[in-house]
């Protein structure tokens, strides 16, 4: 066959896929039986339809009662560990820190061979932490090895493979030893790190995946197997780690990137949040746009969405904007209810992540302005 | 070709008036070879899109199978309801019911005093164990509460402050200042000083070891340096001076294939 012959097919091909893609999003649009098909609300108008009232936040009760200062660089990720209130973020700067949540108190300061880091995550056991960037490779940090003699701590792993920088990266709950990437190069990764060697590759270049740079990456934490991935092509796939030929399904909507994704606190939904400003809710076992959150405004400036965390019962989703605002969405009315970006002692620049404690008690979000804040609920508590 | 360039140098060397006289050699340009990559990489974007084409008719076939949305609705909205969660404000009902337990968490809670947890944390009606300090000083999420006086601490060298919660560290620096009271600083760790009263800084006054919020212990061996917050920077002809360290150049990054902003090149994030 002819190179104008396979060009042919491609353009052919192409138009059967659009087709298709548009047949299954008319199909699906007419299984949202709740509410309105023009804009999706099916969950707002199932909870309006249910007579549930929204959530109603007074003026302290969410306060930011730390603020977490170190750091010389944009803050660009944060994890919290599993069972402590220890946080990990990591910096323009080129470090990463680990501080005690409570106290304040850094109890590390990584310096990183590469200063150009974008992710960071802390292991299930709180014993290690890993972290990516521009050099492509994941490395991984053991907290209780000693220092060299410079001050440092060493490397205990690097994870090389990617052939795109590493944009993000988690551990499988209660494994040490595993991670999941995400990177620039289309790809996901899942790596056993006693090895170093990746177990699985996720898309790329002659299998069904992601066709633009993966952003982000969300384990199920009910079934560790399920991870969801975000993408600059504007969807977000679903991925089994038994079957790494093709993601389960994909998920359109978005018109544009998808910086961020995290899974519902149930295991079958998960979040999206995309620079087309809009937050999304999705749900794995079928497939369905369940909710769009989206907030006109009076001027033009589209607000793209940088990282979104659900609250322990999922009521709350916590959207940080590239504005600087932070919205507190009621996720089944779809309303904001508060805007931490407003209030007092909040952040003065972008709110670039933002992290859960494992209770469900404190959200942490990490900011441009070098600074990261803890926010709990306040009652009564003066803001410090 | 070749053999046209055999034809000719026979027929020379031959040089004999009934070989018949071709025409001058020609050069022609050279046969076009085909594009074997390309054709490769066509190729399997092709298969790819086929394959995706086969997925799609897959999935088309199995959505009319599909629960309703309405049905993910009642499950999302049935376990919102039923998870409590620490974030979420009380509703004015219990707070108008609650009155009566904060005019009674009023006066120093003892055995009672997971009732005022309870209240200060936001219980809905169903009082059930809250998840706040127990007063036996089960601190560790203490100050995130407002309610117990910590009469005795976990551990013997832990320690109570003023602003009721308990201090973890062995070395017993009292940083529970966080609270919004005034807690001296005090620090019984060798080699430890206090930074603003705030928090106690192991080795703070070593340069590069980042404890203190502010670089006010970085004290630096050569007078003609300056604190960075984490290093001594130098002059350069200072002999064996740590240099302030300089911002790396960005790396040559892949942009993405369909990207039309600079935010896909993660190096406009450093910027």
């Amino acid at each position: 066959m002819s190179v104008a012959e396979l060009k042919a097919r491609h353009v052919a091909a192409t138009e059967t896929v659009n087709s298709l893609r548009e047949r299954l999003q008319q199909k699906r649009l007419l299984l949202l039986d709740t509410d309105d098909l023009i804009e999706v609300v099916a969950v707002a108008g199932y909870a309006k339809a249910h007579g549930k009232s929204s959530v109603s936040f007074g003026a302290t009760d969410l306060v930011c009662c730390r603020t977490l200062q170190g750091h010389t660089g944009k803050v660009y990720s944060l994890d919290w560990t599993p069972e402590k209130n220890r946080i990990v973020s990591a910096s323009q700067d080129g470090r990463l820190i680990v501080w005690n949540a409570l106290t304040s108190q850094k109890t590390h300061a990584i310096k990183l061979p590469c200063a150009w880091v974008m992710t960071c995550a802390f292991s299930p056991t709180g014993q290690f932490v890993a972290c990516g960037g521009l050099d492509s490779v994941c490395s991984i940090f053991n907290l209780n090895s000693p220092s060299d003699k410079d001050g440092n701590l060493p490397e205990s792993k690097m994870l090389s493979g990617h052939k795109g920088y590493v944009s993000s990266c988690q551990y499988v709950p209660d494994e040490d030893t595993h991670l999941i990437t995400s990177s620039g190069d289309h790809t996901c990764v899942l790596w056993d790190i006693t090895t170093g060697l990746r177990t699985s590759v996720f898309g790329g270049e002659f299998q069904s995946g992601h066709t633009a740079d993966v952003l982000s990456v969300s384990i199920n934490g009910s079934n560790s197997r399920m991870f969801v991935s975000g993408s600059c092509d504007s969807t977000a796939r679903l991925w089994d780690t038994r079957v790494a030929s093709r993601a389960v399904r994909t998920f359109h909507g978005h018109e544009g990137d998808v910086n961020t994704v995290k899974f519902f606190p149930d295991g079958n939904r998960f979040g999206t949040g995309s620079d087309d400003g809009t937050c999304r809710l999705f749900d794995i076992r079928t497939g369905h746009q369940l909710q769009e959150y989206y907030q006109q405004h009076s001027d033009d400036e589209v607000r793209h969405v940088t990282s979104i965390a659900f609250s322990i019962s999922g009521r709350l989703l916590f959207a940080g904007y590239s504005n600087g605002d932070c919205y507190v969405w009621d996720t089944l009315l779809a309303q904001v209810v508060l805007n931490l970006g407003s209030l007092q002692n909040s952040h003065e620049s972008r709110i670039s992540c933002l992290g859960l404690s494992a209770d469900g008690s404190a959200l942490c979000t990490g900011s441009y302005d070098t600074n990261l804040k803890i926010w709990a609920f306040g009652g009564h508590r003066k803001v410090i | 070709m070749a053999e046209s360039y055999r034809v000719v140098a026979t027929a020379k060397s031959g040089c004999s008036s009934s070989v018949p006289s071709l025409p001058p050699p020609c050069p022609k340009s050279p046969p076009e070879y085909p594009d074997l990559y390309g054709k490769r990489r066509e190729m399997a974007k092709v298969q790819m899109l086929e394959r995706e084409i086969g997925f799609l008719e897959e999935e088309l076939k199995s959505v009319d199978s599909l629960q309703p949305a309405s049905r993910c609705c009642k499950e999302v909205t049935e376990f919102v309801v039923a998870n409590p969660d620490p974030l979420m404000p009380t509703n004015r009902k219990n707070r108008r019911s609650c009155r009566f337990w904060k005019w009674l968490c009023g006066i120093p809670c003892f055995n009672f005093s997971w009732i005022c947890c309870c209240c200060y944390s936001g219980c809905s009606l169903r009082i059930h164990l809250p998840r706040c300090c127990d007063c036996n000083c089960n601190c560790d999420p203490c100050d995130l509460c407002n309610c117990c006086s910590c009469i005795r601490c976990p551990a013997p060298n832990w320690r109570c402050c003023s602003c009721r919660s308990c201090c973890p560290f062995p070395c017993s620096c009292s940083c529970c200042c966080p609270c919004s009271c005034s807690c001296p600083c005090s620090c019984s760790c060798p080699r430890s000083s206090c930074c603003r009263n705030i928090s106690c800084c192991s080795d703070c006054c070593t340069c590069g070891f980042p404890s203190c919020p502010d670089c006010s212990c970085c004290r630096c061996s050569f007078p003609e340096c300056s604190c960075c917050t984490w290093l001594c920077c130098c002059p350069r002809w200072t002999f064996s001076a740590p240099k302030c360290p300089k911002s790396p150049k960005c790396p040559e990054v892949r942009l993405c294939s369909n990207c039309t902003k600079t935010c896909c090149n993660p190096c406009c994030l450093f910027f």
